[in-house]
């Protein structure tokens, strides 16, 4: 029987071949997206090994928050009153601070220099050689204040050399330095991407707001002592408040924190991989559905000859594994080959990775053929096991298994399993079950509906089928026969569909939550937003530097003026953020409905809390709430009033003076002011922008102009899921591809004859065309109906996080349907190509 | 005995004008050793208006001078005639267009697009050609088939006689110059057979159809007018008003001959 099952692999091979790719891309995407992330940790790993590779002890402040290092928030700093005592220790060679900060560049053409999420970093130079990561290139080490020492990745890209002036933008006010060195790190030209400016120490303290502080200390052990003995002798000098990790301690920290980050953009990726997966299952179904009733005679031959129901069985599933593994192990080569891609892609952008190749770990080559090889077997089942039950003598007389038995089983088990899914997807959404029982309940919804499709197939593909194929140029008899074809399985169309009802489903679901996200922002920001103008960088971290908000507040055409800051902390345990801003300013920026208390209870450093938020934490006005910060540890603050829920503040707000006391960092992520009444709009903008003018990093947008960047940002977002749904998309299509593939072969005869009584090839052409047409539109229109659906969910569960709006954007679905018209008539191009090419005799002669 | 030689002359001359016919029409399958003459140099001339038949043994070239004279197979060598037209000359786009509107089909089995019901089968060519069909002259082959209260049935609810009837009116619907079946009868019992046959053979009387009719029974060969028997891609003999018996004599002694 092996020998019959290879041989029915290589006899369908062509048919076998579209199938194995969604196999192969399926595979191809977790493959690459394990490579990648491996990759990205172990080059991590080593970076940060690298960093710290000297360092054998470091000091640095408590955090608040204790072990946990989670917390994106900085510590406090260590004076500089101990390096000499760290210094003193027995058994350290060496001993240095370390500082960093926020520092970007300025291009000779007067733009910030932004980098690709990666950080733009201000540090300190330090003369002790085995603390320094950094290796001059040129020039020197900067000496005094005005100097600085340029990473070489900057230097090259942004053309600076030794000798040249370069702008640099602080927390506090920018300034000129003269670049006077240009260093690589170790061999690499910037440090992943980051950008560095490295000053003297006095300078780095002064432009970095920590003046007489470190961040760390960092120590050189002797040849004395282990690091892990040095640690534990510095922890002793030290006084309280302050600890001693060891250089592997804090480098396995860093690592962790970047692994975290990582694990989250692998499981992202991974849910595209899997519904990639998903909608493959539904082509291989189908495939081998059609490839089962197509050898319906020569599996009945079989059974005649002797063979059991089992060796049936196992030719069909034999077959499916092979073709599984052939598949999966091809998207394992094509997912490394992906990774290298984009692992030269990010180089492209600048982000020079060090060190290695990249990682592929014996997990990513048999996690992604167990999960090919699974996806096909499960797939190819049904079918199987439907070709082993046919008795010798229906399969020999050719009674093909896909037509036989109602609808009656299906229709049950498809209406069980979507009324499930649909529980678990509500539970989900509504419940606490949480975020993977909506995915199992998306899945369930899918596959119930796949069941119940061959139900609506036929009116849907009757209804659909007359004003459509006109549309494609198929018209008069190719349009019947299009319409006709496309219903006369309904299993077939309907699983045809089912792929590209998935695909389009989830693309829907962006489409409505995108709608909605936008249009639902304009109303808080109608709502909430009382500035006149918002000025903010387009950075992921807070960039706009706390001068911004000096400089405008001077400006006479101004009226009120307020950065924001923004942070988290702890409430009771659980991490809150934290809003900070100016007490008198505020109440005039952002329509603030206090509840009780007052807004001036900012000014004397007490904290408003939103009215649900002080419910659920049981606290009224007046009453003093137990909180941490990473910086300053366990505190308490007086609750000075609560208020109604705002979308542009967070659950907890401070003044930003009680906020800075708190925080290392205090550079605002936005910065908002409103005109002095009766200031022509014209002069308080030009006020605004002559003095962001000194600050390039920064954008000012007016309120329409800031709706308008909420709604490009958030397209954009959503853009880059729906790219990662396209290949679910284009699996389906190819599904479409096979399907009608495998129908041309087996209306061969039907073909020949059309052709023999005087049907052109062109009218031919057409009919495919027009079929195609049909199930693609069909598949998208019920694709975009769930989606709406889910949309809806989705917006309903999210309305307490501030998406009020529900949004249907029919035109951008109008479009959708049309594009997957036309993609149905480029899936239709080669079967259609095939069919109008049969050779009429042999058609007609045709078993 | 008129037949035709090798040397590819017409010998044989219709009195009557010709609604289709062949000359010197060689056909060869394959190249080299492997070579296999299918019509040897053959020439033959079907009347307008004449219900005729070929008869041959398996491997005579019957369904392939056929095949070659309806315009669905290239000819290796000389010329096939549609009325007036050279087939040689045609590419797909026009000899689909002949056999769309001057040529009907009637095949042995799978005759109809199982998708269509009766009379969209029947309307088939025309619709294909994107033609209005005659209403009356439906009616009237309608009538003739005996098939009206079945008309919105699909192929899959008639019987296999029903089937071919159905064909049989299609290869009428578009009144062509011609009419080629090809074993109408080979998948049918004998009541269903002389029903389609009885048809054919109608039609001829009343409306005057050209047919030409490849079969290998006696019985079905003997509604027809003329009958030319076929031997090794040849015309060996023909037959005016045949009967059943005189030919399965004949047929006896082609067979003995070989």
């Amino acid at each position: 029987m092996l020998k019959a099952t290879l041989k029915g692999v290589l006899a369908h091979k062509i048919r076998l071949l579209l199938t194995a790719i969604a196999v192969v891309l399926g595979v191809g995407f977790v493959a690459g997206t394990y490579v990648l992330t491996d990759t990205l940790n172990a080059t991590f790993d080593t970076l940060f090994e690298e960093v710290t590779a000297g360092t054998d002890v470091s000091v640095r402040a408590e955090s608040g928050f204790g072990e946990d290092t989670s917390l994106s928030s900085a510590r406090n700093t260590v004076p500089e009153s101990l390096v000499p005592i760290v210094a003193g220790v027995e058994g350290v060679k060496s001993a240095d601070g370390n500082l960093a900060g926020y520092a970007q560049y300025v291009d000779k053409a007067g733009k910030a220099i932004v980098t690709g999420g990666a950080p733009t970093l201000g540090v300190s130079w330090t003369d002790v050689p085995e603390l320094n990561p950094l290796r001059l290139r040129d020039g020197r080490a900067p000496e005094a204040d005005g100097e600085v020492l340029m990473d070489a990745g900057t230097a090259k890209e942004h053309d600076f050399t030794v000798g040249d002036t370069v702008r640099i933008l602080f927390e506090g006010p920018p300034s000129d330095f003269t670049v006077v060195g240009v260093a690589g790190f170790g061999a690499a030209d910037n440090l992943a991407g980051a950008t560095l400016a490295v000053f003297d120490r006095a300078t780095a303290q002064r432009v970095l707001n920590k003046v007489g502080a470190f961040d760390t200390i960092d120590a050189v052990a002797d040849e004395s002592v282990s690091p892990l003995e040095l640690r534990a002798r510095v922890q002793n000098a030290l006084p309280d408040g302050f600890e001693a990790r060891t250089g592997a301690q804090v480098a396995d920290e860093q690592a962790k924190q970047v692994q975290d980050a990582l694990g989250f953009f692998s499981t992202f990726l991974l849910v595209f991989a899997g519904i990639s997966l998903f909608v493959g299952a539904f082509m291989i179904l189908n495939t081998f559905s059609i490839l089962v009733a197509q050898r319906t005679r020569e599996l009945g031959l079989l059974r005649a000859l002797g063979a059991s129901r089992g060796q049936v069985l196992a030719s069909v599933v034999g077959e499916a594994a092979i073709v599984g593994v052939v598949a999966s192990a091809a998207g394992v080569l094509l997912g490394i080959l992906v990774a290298m891609g984009l692992k030269a892609l990010l180089g492209g952008f600048g982000i020079d990775l060090p060190g290695g190749g990249l990682v592929v770990k014996p997990r990513t080559i048999v996690l992604s053929l167990v999960v090919g090889e699974l996806v096909t077997l499960v797939a190819a089942i049904g079918p199987a096991l439907k070709g082993s039950k046919l008795s010798p003598m229906a399969a020999m007389s050719g009674a093909g298994t896909e037509h036989g038995g109602s609808l009656r089983t299906r229709t049950i088990t498809g209406t069980v399993v979507m009324v499930a899914g649909l529980a678990a997807l509500g539970a989900g959404l509504f419940g606490d079950a949480g975020i993977a029982l909506v995915g199992l309940g998306v899945a369930a919804t899918f596959i119930g509906l796949a069941l119940l499709l061959p139900l609506f197939a036929r009116p849907l593909a009757s209804a659909l089928g007359r004003p459509l194929p006109p549309l494609f140029m198929v018209r008069g008899i190719s349009a019947k026969l299009a319409r006709q074809n496309a219903v006369r399985n309904p299993r077939r169309t309907a699983s045809t569909a089912a792929a590209l009802t998935i695909g389009l489903g989830l693309v829907g679901t962006v489409a409505v939550l995108a709608a909605s996200i936008v249009e639902s922002g304009a109303a808080i920001i109608d709502k909430a937003l009382a500035a006149d103008y918002i000025i903010s960088t387009g950075q992921f971290t807070p960039t706009v530097s706390t001068d911004v908000a000096g400089r405008l507040s001077e400006q006479p055409e101004l009226g009120a003026v307020t950065g924001l800051q923004q942070g988290e902390f702890r409430v009771q345990g659980s991490t809150k953020q934290l809003f900070g801003g100016d007490p008198d300013a505020l109440p005039q920026l952002l329509n603030i409905e206090m509840v009780t208390g007052e807004i001036a209870a900012l000014g004397r450093g007490e904290v408003l809390v939103e009215e649900q938020e002080a419910k659920d934490r049981n606290v009224v006005v007046g009453e003093a709430l137990p909180v941490t910060f990473v910086r300053t540890g366990d505190k308490e603050l007086r609750v000075g009033g609560t208020y109604e829920r705002n979308q542009l503040l967070g659950g907890y707000t401070v003044s930003g003076a009680t906020y800075d006391e708190n925080f290392s960092e205090h550079l605002f992520f936005v910065v908002m002011a409103k005109a002095t009444p009766g200031v022509a709009p014209a002069a308080a903008r030009a006020a605004v922008d002559r003095v962001a003018q000194d600050f390039p990093n920064v954008e000012v947008r007016d309120q329409v102009e800031f709706k308008a960047e909420q709604k490009r940002q958030i397209n954009q977002a959503l853009g880059l899921v729906t790219v990662l749904l396209f290949l679910a998309v284009v699996i389906a299509f190819l599904g479409i591809i096979n399907t009608l593939a495998l129908s041309v072969f087996e209306r061969t005869r039907e073909l020949g004859l059309l052709r023999a009584v005087g049907m052109s090839r062109r009218q031919v052409r057409g009919m495919i065309r027009g079929e195609s047409v049909i199930i693609s539109v069909m598949g998208a229109i019920i694709g975009l109906v769930v989606g709406v659906l889910f949309g809806w969910a989705l917006v309903s569960d999210f309305s307490g996080e501030g998406i009020s709006e529900l949004v249907i954007p029919v035109g951008q679905l109008i479009t959708y349907v049309v594009i997957a018209g036309i993609l149905g008539v480029f899936a239709a191009l080669f079967p259609a190509r095939r069919a109008a090419r049969l050779d009429i005799l042999q058609a007609i002669s045709h078993e | 005995m008129k037949s035709a030689r090798a040397d590819g002359s017409p010998t044989t001359t219709a009195s009557a004008a010709s609604a289709a016919r062949a000359v010197g029409l060689t056909k060869i399958y394959g190249q080299g050793d492997t070579a296999v003459k299918a019509l040897d140099g053959l020439s033959v001339d079907f009347a307008v208006g004449q219900f005729s038949a070929i008869m041959g043994p398996s491997g005579s070239g019957k369904s392939t001078l056929m095949h070659c004279m309806a315009g669905l197979d290239r000819v290796t060598g000389g010329q096939t005639f549609i009325g007036d037209t050279e087939l040689s000359h045609l590419d797909d786009k026009e000899l689909t267009k002949l056999r769309r509107d001057e040529v009907g089909f009637i095949f042995q089995a799978y005759n109809l697009v199982p998708t269509l019901n009766a009379l969209e089968n029947i309307t088939l060519p025309l619709d294909i050609a994107g033609r209005e069909p005659d209403q009356e002259w439906l009616d009237r082959i309608i009538d003739t088939i005996g098939l009206r209260p079945r008309l919105s049935h699909r192929p899959s609810e008639l019987s296999g006689g029903q089937q071919q009837r159905v064909a049989a009116a299609r290869a009428l619907a578009s009144k062509p110059a011609i009419v080629f079946a090809d074993e109408p009868t080979g998948n049918l019992d004998s009541k269903a057979s002389s029903e389609v046959l009885g048809f054919l053979r109608q039609s001829v009387a009343d409306f005057g159809q050209t047919i030409v009719m490849v079969t290998h029974d006696a019985v079905a060969a003997g509604y027809a007018d003329r009958i030319v028997f076929l031997v090794d891609g040849q015309i060996v003999d023909e037959m005016l008003d045949p009967t059943p018996d005189r030919v399965l004599d004949k047929m006896k002694t082609l067979s003995d001959d070989r």
